[in-house]
């Protein structure tokens, strides 16, 4: 079974704002398995939304239409490999 | 390596032209929005690692005093600190946030590209499961329970048809089929529904409830609208949000259940001066 987190040691390892996390369960941004029990996927997403919203500036409306625009391309990918 | 050279920022830059220049750099080379390109990833790892050194004034002042020579770990640099990037847990179709999709794409493109998954051999058991239409057409979230009594969160995507399989990591397949509704049929992403209007109705029009999947909404009538007229009612139909197709309503002109009096009186008056003949075409070609 991979490892996971819970929301405490996932802020402490990864630096990622408690907060934010719990704000990007709520908006099913990030859709963890067991309820906040972060895994490696949940992780790596949460801190792409920390991506988009610190460094491009995106807003919370435009968050969701980003995430469902990469996910499609990265299944077109895997299903081309 | 010279962090100004790297972001491209003068000694004398200030920290919000620091910010300006990294940001810049970042969109651009963000290994999520390029997924697999090793160089655009090696810059970004560059770039974040620059602005860790000068976007804080310790450190900046450090290198400019030549104190420290910034490391160059392999390691993710910036404000988080290690882990793969989400497109790496994504790819190969072995992240879970990719899969809703999968299904889809497989069911159109599988052939297209002779698509060979090499998906471990896993425990394949296949379950059925019954889906609602609505559910069908518009995806939900379902709990269900396994025959060995393990209960699971299965989502359904958006659009899924009878026979399509979901894949279950570690658990096996599931396997969907979609209940009948007794008034929507689906046609590719539209639905198509056969609505009945009155005599007056078709001839007057009018605006009358018509049932879509999303609830009654209202619909306008034309004036002389014929039996088998379609009109469409946008974004009604099958899909995600925002990529749906439409619903179809064609029309069924029903007479009253008994003709009154009143109704042939009138209908025989008005059809001695004005005859027509709706089996005009078919005596012509016959």
């Amino acid at each position: 079974m991979k490892k996971k987190y819970q929301i405490r040691e996932a802020v402490q390892e990864f630096g990622i704002d408690e907060q934010r996390v719990v704000h990007y369960i709520r908006n099913e941004w990030i859709a963890p398995v067991e309820p906040a029990r972060l895994d490696e996927e949940d992780i790596a997403r949460a801190r792409l939304i920390v991506d988009l919203q610190e460094v491009f500036g995106v807003n919370d409306e435009a968050v969701p239409i980003i995430l469902h625009l990469l996910d499609q391309l990265y299944s077109w990918q895997s299903v081309k490999h | 390596m010279d962090p100004y050279v790297t972001l491209g920022v003068s000694r004398t830059a200030t920290q919000n032209e620091i910010k300006a220049a990294y940001r810049k750099l970042a969109k651009k080379l963000h290994p999520d929005l390029n997924p697999g390109n090793k160089v655009a990833e090696k810059q970004f790892k560059d770039v974040s690692a620059a602005y860790e050194i000068l976007e804080d004034p310790v450190k900046r002042a450090k290198f400019d005093h030549g104190e420290s020579e910034p490391d160059q770990g392999g390691a993710r640099q910036g404000p988080s600190k290690q882990g793969p990037f989400y497109y790496e847990t994504q790819r190969g179709g072995g992240g879970r946030y990719t899969q809703s999709f999968d299904e889809d794409l497989f069911k159109n493109f599988g052939d297209l590209f002779g698509r060979a998954r090499a998906e471990p051999q896993e425990d394949l058991r296949v379950y059925r499961m019954e889906v609602d239409f609505k559910d069908a057409v518009l995806g939900a979230e379902r709990e269900v329970t396994l025959p060995e009594g393990r209960k699971l969160q299965i989502k359904i995507p958006p659009g899924v048809e009878s026979g399509q399989k979901l894949r279950l990591k570690g658990f096996g397949e599931i396997e969907l089929h979609v209940r009948e509704s007794p008034v929507f049929h689906r046609n590719g992403r539209d639905i198509e529904i056969e609505i009945p209007v009155s005599l007056s109705e078709a001839i007057l029009g009018a605006e009358i409830r018509v049932p879509t999947v999303d609830g009654a909404v209202l619909l306008k009538i034309p004036p002389s609208s014929n039996s088998g007229t379609r009109l469409r009612i946008r974004g009604k139909g099958v899909g995600a949000s925002g990529l749906r197709g439409d619903e179809i309503v064609t029309l069924t002109v029903v007479l009253p259940e008994t003709t009154d009096a009143d109704l042939r009186d009138k209908i025989a008056e008005w059809s001695l001066t004005h005859s027509y003949n709706p089996r005009e075409k078919l005596e012509n070609t016959s």
